[in-house]
């Protein structure tokens, strides 16, 4: 699909300039993000090509407002859905426990 | 329904996963031959990106038979096709006032990307 992923040749973006000793994970949530993938792909609901295509299914506005490991929970959200481990209304309830549990 | 536990994480990442596959496929294309990529524009899942679309390369080796990922992605088929090292020039990319149009860019196409250039 053209999605904002098929970036090559895009002006505006500026030059890559990689981080040195970057880590693996910025954030304590991107290794929950890592970890949930895999142990979800481990099912063989799916194969790699569909977690990719899932991925670059987001809408491209957000797609480039948003992280790496936000593109792959956006895809495994769309993969459970898809797939019916998860209804909308579900993570919704999920989004608003945390939400709660956060305030208190 | 198979589950990743724990223990099995190190040994599982650790083995990576191919998609190279053991198959005799006859290959359309061979080094030195004169390819251009299709102008495809598919909704589903694809490897060919925008910018090689309609451009003329030339094939520099063949990689073998591996998952075709746009039917994987479509239907999780694995059908095996060749996949070439395709080399573009920077001028066949991005025209001949390119900041450097010697510079060249291999690309690794799926056969059904290519056709034959006359």
């Amino acid at each position: 699909m053209n999605g904002a992923h098929d970036l090559g040749g895009m002006h505006g973006f500026g030059p890559i300039n990689p981080a040195v000793d970057e880590p693996v994970f910025h954030e304590e949530w991107e290794r929950r993000a890592f970890a949930i993938t895999l142990a979800m792909g481990s099912h063989g609901k799916w194969n790699l090509d569909m977690s990719r295509y899932a991925r670059e299914s987001m809408e491209p506005g957000e797609y480039l407002s948003t992280s790496y490991y936000e593109h792959w929970i956006h895809g495994l959200e769309l993969l459970l859905l898809e797939k019916g481990f998860l209804t909308e209304d579900e993570i919704q309830q999920r989004m608003t426990d945390i939400a709660t549990q956060e305030k208190t | 329904m198979s589950v990743l536990t724990a223990d099995r994480v190190q040994e599982v990442l650790r083995k990576g996963g191919s998609a190279r596959l053991d198959e005799k496929v006859l290959a359309k294309f061979k080094p030195g031959d004169q390819v251009r990529a299709r102008n495809i524009n598919p909704i589903g899942h694809t490897r060919l990106p925008r910018y090689a679309r309609d451009k003329h390369g030339v094939i520099d080796c063949d990689h073998g038979v591996f998952v075709f990922p746009d039917a994987h992605a479509a239907t999780g088929e694995k059908t095996g096709q060749h996949l070439y090292s395709v080399c573009f020039s920077a001028a066949a990319l991005w025209g001949e006032d390119a900041t450097r149009p010697d510079d060249l860019v291999h690309i690794d196409l799926f056969e059904s990307y290519l056709l034959a250039d006359e």
